[in-house]
C-alpha cells in the first residue's frame, strides 16, 4: 500500500546513519553546512531556507521552525540575543534526543551554529537534563574538540562570525523542558514557568530575546542547508515533512529508537519495524506521542499515519513521537494511575488547578485502581479535566487533563470493571 | 482520602537541622574556585552558574545541608533563600544524606509495564528496605524515579545520577549488587540502534522472557 511515508524500506537515515564511531569530530567532518551558510547566505536566507523546507518543532508542540526564527526582534546594538537548544527530554516515553547526543552529537552542534547565525546570537545554552550526565561528559568532550578546530568559538573559520555553546546541567525536573520554565532555570531560580505573552523572542533569558528549539529540531538542519529545502520537504508527509525518530517502547520484540520518513502507517512500526508484539498478544493501546497525548485503542488505528494532520482526525497528536504499545492483558487503570502520579509528581505548583488538580486524579484513580472508587468517580475525573485545561500558567496541566480524559472516554469498560466489582461484590447482589 | 496532603510526593528537608559539616570542612579548593568562576563567565549574571556550583557542591559533600547551601550562596554571592529555592526544586540535588549508592529505579509507564515495578519490588526485597529508604549500613538508597529516558531498554536503573543500567534482568541486578558492594560502579553502556544491528552488530536485549508482563502491582502493598 503506498503510504505517505513513500517507499520508507529504501530510505537513508540522515539523523543516525549507520556510521561507525560519528560522534567523534574525525569520523562526522568538518561542518560542512556550516561552511556552507557562512560563505553563501545572509541569516534572513537561512532562516527562509528552513522555512521553505517546512521543518516542524520536534519538542511536541510542531511550530513551524523557519517561522518561529523569524518572529525575533530587529537587531539592537548592546542586547544581548540567545538561543536555547532544549535536551531536557523528561516526557515519558521519550527517548530520541538522547541517542542524537550518544551517536550524532556533532549534527546537533552544527545545526545550533546555524541557528545561532540565522538568529544572530552570539551565545547558545544547551540545556540537558541531569540524569543525562554521562552525556553531557560526552558532548563536553565533542564540544571541546570542535573550539579546537575553531568551529565554535572566536571568528569561526575565518569568516568574521563568533558564538559560543554553553552546556546547561538539569536537575531531574520535567517541568524544565517547557520553555519559559527553562529559561528560569537557565537563570538560577526555581523553574516556574511565565506566563506567555510576552512570548521568549521578545522577552526570553534575563529578559533578552530568544529561541528555543528541541535538540532534534536542531540537527534537521545541516542536512537541510546541504540537500536542499525541496529535497527535506519532499520526505515522508506533507505539511509535516522530515525524518521523525520513532522511539518505540513497551510490549514489542524489538523496542528502540528508529529514523523513518513522518506520516508512517501505525501498523507498519508496529507490524514491520519494532517486530510485532512480544508474545504474539494482541494490541491493546497505543500511546502515539509521550504521556501527553491521547491514548489510541487498538481499533483506532486503521489507516492512521505517524503525522500532524492524521494523528489529529484519528483523536490524537504527534506530540514527541515517543510510541508506546501496550498488549491485551494490559490493565488501563494501573496505567493512567502511573500517568497521573506522573503528572502530580511533576507539576511545579505554581497554579492552584495543577497543583491540587493533579494530586486529586492520582487520588481518585488510585481510588479506583485498588477496587474502591464508584462510577461517580469517572465524571468526577471528567469534571476535573474541565476544569484544569486552559486555566494554568503552561500546558502541563492541559497535558495532563488529555490522557486522564481520553482513557477514561476510550476505556470506559476497564474503569467500570474495577468500579462495579467493589460495589455490587457477590455478596451484596446475593 | 486526601493522601498527598498528608503525604506529599516532594517531602520538604528539615528546615534548621543540625549542622553536618564544621567550619573548617566548608570551603572550595583553589581548583574548584575556578571552575566555579569559569560557570560564572559563561551567564550574563552569577545566578546562572548556580546549578553548577550545586553538582559541584554535592559531588563534593554528598548531600546538600544548609551550611552547604549557604556557602554555595556565598561563593556566588547570591541570597542564601535563592540557593535553598533551586536546590529543593530538584529532585536530583539531594538534601538529606542519602546511602553511597544510590539506586533510581526507573517506573514510569514504559518501565512499568516491562517490569519496573518488578524490578523494585526485587531491589526492594534483596536489600531489605523499602523504595526511598537507605540500607543500615548506608551502603544502598532505593528510589523510584520517573522517566530516565531509556524507554526503550525498560526496564532500567541509574546508579547515583551516574551511569544508566539498561534492560536489568534479576540476574543484572544481583551482579549489579555485588559489583557495587566490591566498589565497582558500573561502565557507560551504550545500546546500539536496533536499525545498526544488521550493519555494526549489537548489544540489544535477548532475555526478554523476564520483562514480559509486570507482575507486581504499580505500589505493592508491602510499601506502604
Ligand atoms: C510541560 C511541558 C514539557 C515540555 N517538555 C519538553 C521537553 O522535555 N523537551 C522538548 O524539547 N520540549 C519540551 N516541551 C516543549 C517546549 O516548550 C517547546 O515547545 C519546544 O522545546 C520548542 O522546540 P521546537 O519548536 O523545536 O519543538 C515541553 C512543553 C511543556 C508544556
Ligand atoms: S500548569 Fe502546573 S506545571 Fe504549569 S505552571 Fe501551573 S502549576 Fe506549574
Ligand atoms: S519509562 Fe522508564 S525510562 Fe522512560
Amino acid at each position: 500500500m503506498a503510504t505517505k511515508a513513500g517507499d520508507w524500506r529504501s530510505y537513508q537515515r540522515v539523523l543516525l546513519p549507520p556510521v561507525r564511531d560519528l560522534h567523534k569530530l574525525s569520523v562526522y567532518g568538518d561542518y560542512a553546512a556550516l561552511r556552507k551558510v557562512l560563505a553563501e547566505y545572509s541569516p534572513q536566507e537561512v532562516a527562509g531556507i528552513v522555512k521553505k523546507s517546512g521543518l516542524r518543532g520536534r519538542g511536541g508542540a510542531g511550530f513551524p521552525t523557519g517561522l518561529k526564527w523569524s518572529f525575533m526582534p530587529p537587531i539592537k546594538a548592546g542586547v544581548p540575543r540567545f538561543l536555547c537548544c532544549n535536551g531536557d527530554e523528561s516526557e515519558p516515553g521519550t527517548f530520541k534526543d538522547r541517542q542524537l547526543m550518544e551517536f550524532n552529537p556533532h549534527q546537533m552542534l552544527e545545526g545550533i551554529l546555524i541557528a545561532n547565525y540565522a538568529i544572530t546570537a552570539k551565545t547558545c545554552y544547551l540545556y540537558v537534563r541531569g540524569e543525562f550526565a554521562d552525556w553531557i561528559t560526552l558532548i563536553d568532550a565533542e564540544l571541546a574538540k570542535a573550539y579546537e578546530a575553531n568551529l565554535v568559538g572566536d571568528n569561526i573559520m575565518g569568516t568574521g562570525f563568533s558564538t559560543d555553546i554553553v552546556v546547561h546541567k538539569g536537575a531531574g525536573a520535567y517541568i524544565c523542558g517547557e520553555e519559559t520554565s527553562l529559561m528560569e532555570s537557565l537563570e538560577g531560580k526555581r523553574a516556574y514557568p511565565r506566563i506567555k505573552p510576552p512570548f521568549p523572542a521578545q522577552s526570553g533569558i534575563w529578559g533578552y530575546p530568544t529561541t528555543i528549539n528541541n535538540a532534534d529540531t536542531l540537527a534537521c538542519v545541516p542536512p537541510i542547508i546541504k540537500r536542499g529545502a525541496e529535497w527535506f520537504a519532499g520526505i515522508g508527509a506533507p505539511g509535516h515533512p522530515g525524518p521523525i525518530l520513532y522511539g518505540i517502547s513497551g510490549h514489542v520484540n524489538c523496542p528502540g529508537v528508529y529514523e523513518y520518513p513522518s506520516g508512517m502507517l501505525i501498523t507498519d512500526l508496529l507490524e514491520e519495524v519494532a517486530g510485532g508484539m512480544r508474545g504474539g498478544k494482541a494490541l491493546k493501546a497505543v500511546v502515539p506521542g509521550g504521556a501527553s497525548v491521547p491514548v489510541l485503542r487498538a481499533d483506532m488505528i486503521d489507516g492512521v499515519t505517524m503525522d500532524a494532520g492524521s494523528l489529529k482526525k484519528a483523536g490524537s497528536m504527534l506530540g514527541t513521537a515517543g510510541m508506546l504499545f501496550l498488549d491485551e492483558d494490559t490493565d488501563m487503570v494501573a496505567f493512567l494511575r502511573r500517568v497521573t502520579r506522573f503528572y502530580h509528581h511533576e507539576s511545579c505548583g505554581q497554579c492552584t488547578p495543577c497543583r491540587d488538580g493533579t494530586g486529586w486524579m492520582e487520588n481518585l484513580v488510585t481510588r479506583i485502581d485498588e477496587g474502591e472508587g464508584n462510577l461517580r468517580d469517572l465524571d468526577l475525573l471528567l469534571d476535573l479535566c474541565n476544569q484544569m485545561e486552559g486555566r494554568t500558567v503552561c500546558a502541563l496541566a492541559d497535558a495532563a487533563a488529555w490522557p486522564v480524559r481520553n482513557t477514561i472516554l476510550r476505556f470506559r469498560k476497564d474503569f467500570e470493571a474495577k468500579c462495579r466489582s467493589s460495589m455490587w461484590t457477590a455478596k451484596t447482589v446475593a | 482520602m486526601a493522601d498527598f496532603i498528608r503525604n506529599p510526593v516532594v517531602t520538604l528537608p528539615d528546615r534548621n537541622p543540625a549542622p553536618h559539616f564544621c567550619e573548617q570542612e566548608l570551603a572550595f579548593t583553589e581548583e574548584e574556585k575556578t571552575k566555579i568562576a569559569r560557570w560564572v563567565s559563561q551567564y550574563p549574571t552569577p545566578d546562572g552558574a548556580v546549578m553548577w556550583t550545586l553538582w559541584l557542591a554535592q559531588e563534593k559533600f554528598g548531600f546538600l545541608p544548609p551550611e552547604v547551601l549557604r556557602l554555595v550562596g556565598e561563593e556566588l554571592g547570591i541570597p542564601y533563600a535563592q540557593v535553598y529555592g533551586v536546590a529543593t526544586f530538584y529532585t536530583q540535588y539531594y538534601k538529606q544524606k542519602k546511602g553511597v549508592c544510590v539506586l533510581d529505579v526507573c517506573t514510569c509507564f514504559s518501565c512499568q509495564f516491562t517490569g519496573g515495578y518488578d524490578l523494585l519490588h526485587y531491589l526492594e526485597e534483596k536489600l531489605g528496605i523499602h523504595a526511598g529508604e537507605t540500607t543500615a549500613d548506608g551502603c544502598f538508597t532505593l528510589q523510584e524515579v520517573e522517566c530516565l529516558g531509556a524507554c526503550g531498554s525498560a526496564p532500567m536503573l541509574q546508579v547515583s545520577n551516574g551511569p544508566f543500567v539498561h534492560c536489568v534482568t534479576r540476574a543484572r541486578a544481583d551482579a549489579l549488587i555485588d559489583a557495587l558492594k566490591a566498589g565497582r560502579m558500573p561502565e557507560f553502556a551504550s545500546v546500539t540502534l536496533p536499525q545498526d544491528e544488521d550493519e555494526l552488530g549489537g548489544n540489544r536485549r535477548t532475555d526478554v522472557a523476564f520483562c514480559e508482563r509486570y507482575a507486581t502491582l504499580p505500589i505493592a502493598k508491602h510499601t506502604r
